[in-house]
């Protein structure tokens, strides 16, 4: 027979009471020894479950065929099933009609205002470049820790000599780097690990075209910034704050080496 | 892309692998839970105008527990599906065999294939609702929404997962030996 009151001190490991109700819970667990196992017990799965149980992600074919999916949705909102009945007696085609003409108007300015930001090619090259990587063996072609290692690697390898630094102290650990073509060059691409998060740093030489704004893109947010001759992007699916916190740090390094950023 | 597409792209898609991990174990048959996320997520794309509130998250998932039932009902199967033959003779294979791989990682890999195997064999109204609170963290409220039931049903149904899953645990460590059958 379980205690009555095992379903409060339930709540109470759960962070589901106030503070009122946690002090009297936690004097009742004071002399009842089996609320005091329970409380144990429900550490202990809690600690089992986080630690052992697999913790799966979408896989990257799934989550194409989703985005596939979106697009086709979006290109053509058709009449939904929650059209009522009486309407459908209208003949199909002046819905059609009416649905065509007012999305092509729509559409129209839909394009005229978002077309420079929106659909810009670079975005999606970032995005496949980064969900590539992500693919077994494609992450990284020069493995190390250390920076003294990565640049002189770049400057054979791409067209371009970023900067490189290790922030492990600061949770970003340099894993290494590798050369992606990217918008008609050899771009260069630091490699980071953040807790679980792969970060993909691209850089590749400038030119006079304006830089896209911070965009968040099939789930993955791309972070871009200049420095010297160099555009910069950052892409993950970690936290914004969490991605941002390494452009910083990288954007101080740059600022005070300013020579590192030059092209070769 | 238009304006709607770019806010769902920011404010739905980063759930998409809890998406993907509760209709995991709603279902625990990876090929019908790509068809189930995949489904939810374009209802989510229609529906997302009407989408009132910040908890995009809670709200997600109870789109894929809908969609869940409704390709239940289509299929008329059962709602529980057993683990795949196979792993169950991976399992054998791995406690049997002798690999000279470091002892330390091979007790782990059990352990978590001994776990995952617990996790498949709860009932599924058990399962998902403690693996939204243990793995989403998700807090009572937001459980109660996804799983479409009170919140003293997600209590219970806590309590009872969670007593049931320490106790096969401990059945599973002292049968150790003879697991070996």
């Amino acid at each position: 027979m379980r205690c009555a009151e095992s379903l409060r001190v339930q709540a109470y490991f759960d962070a589901e009471v106030d503070a009122v109700s946690a002090a009297d819970i936690e004097r009742h667990i004071e002399h009842c020894a089996e609320c005091r196992a329970l409380l144990q017990d429900l550490e202990q799965v809690r600690t089992v479950l986080r630690r052992d149980s697999s913790y799966a992600r979408t896989p990257e074919a799934l989550r194409a065929r989703i985005m596939g999916a979106l697009d086709q949705e979006s290109a053509s909102p058709r009449p939904r099933e929650r059209v009522s009945p009486n309407r459908r007696i209208r003949p199909f085609w002046m819905g059609a009609l009416g649905a065509v003409g007012g999305t092509a108007i729509a559409a129209t300015f839909a394009f005229l205002l978002l077309v420079p930001r929106l659909n810009n090619p670079l975005l999606d090259e970032l995005v496949s470049a980064h969900v590539r990587s992500l693919m077994p063996t494609h992450l990284i072609d020069v493995v190390s820790t250390d920076k003294h290692t990565v640049k002189p690697w770049f400057a054979g390898h791409t067209d371009v000599s970023p900067v490189v630094a290790d922030f492990e102290p600061q949770g970003y650990r340099l894993i290494g780097g590798r050369a992606d073509y990217l918008d008609h060059q050899r771009s260069a691409v630091v490699v980071y690990q953040h807790g679980s998060h792969i970060i993909n740093v691209f850089s590749w030489a400038g030119n006079e075209r304006a830089l896209p704004n911070n965009v968040t893109r099939n789930g993955y947010h791309l972070a871009f910034w200049k420095a010297g001759d160099l555009e910069y992007c950052a892409v993950s699916d970690t936290a914004w704050d969490e991605l941002e916190g390494l452009v910083r740090l990288l954007r101080d390094i740059g600022a005070r080496d300013g020579r590192d950023s030059a092209p070769n | 892309m238009d304006e709607k597409r770019a806010r769902f792209e920011a404010e739905v898609l980063p759930h998409l692998d809890a998406a993907y991990r509760f209709a995991r174990w709603l279902s625990y048959a990876p090929g019908d839970a790509d068809d189930v996320v995949q489904e939810a997520v374009l209802r989510a794309f229609r529906g997302f105008d009407t989408l009132r509130g910040s908890d995009v998250k809670a709200w997600l998932l109870a789109i894929v527990r809908n969609c869940h039932s409704t390709a239940l009902k289509q299929q008329r199967r059962r709602a529980f599906v057993p683990l795949p033959e196979e792993n169950d003779a991976q399992d054998g294979y791995a406690m049997t065999a002798t690999t000279p791989d470091p002892e330390n990682a091979s007790i782990r890999r059990d352990e978590k294939r001994t776990l995952d195997r617990l996790i498949a064999a709860l009932p599924e109204e058990h399962r998902t609702v403690l693996m939204l609170r243990e793995i989403e963290e998700m807090d009572y409220r937001q459980i109660a929404r996804v799983t479409n039931v009170p919140i003293g049903t997600v209590m219970s149904r806590l309590a009872r997962s969670r007593a049931a899953l320490k106790a096969r645990w401990l059945q599973e460590a002292e049968g150790e030996p003879h697991a070996v059958r």
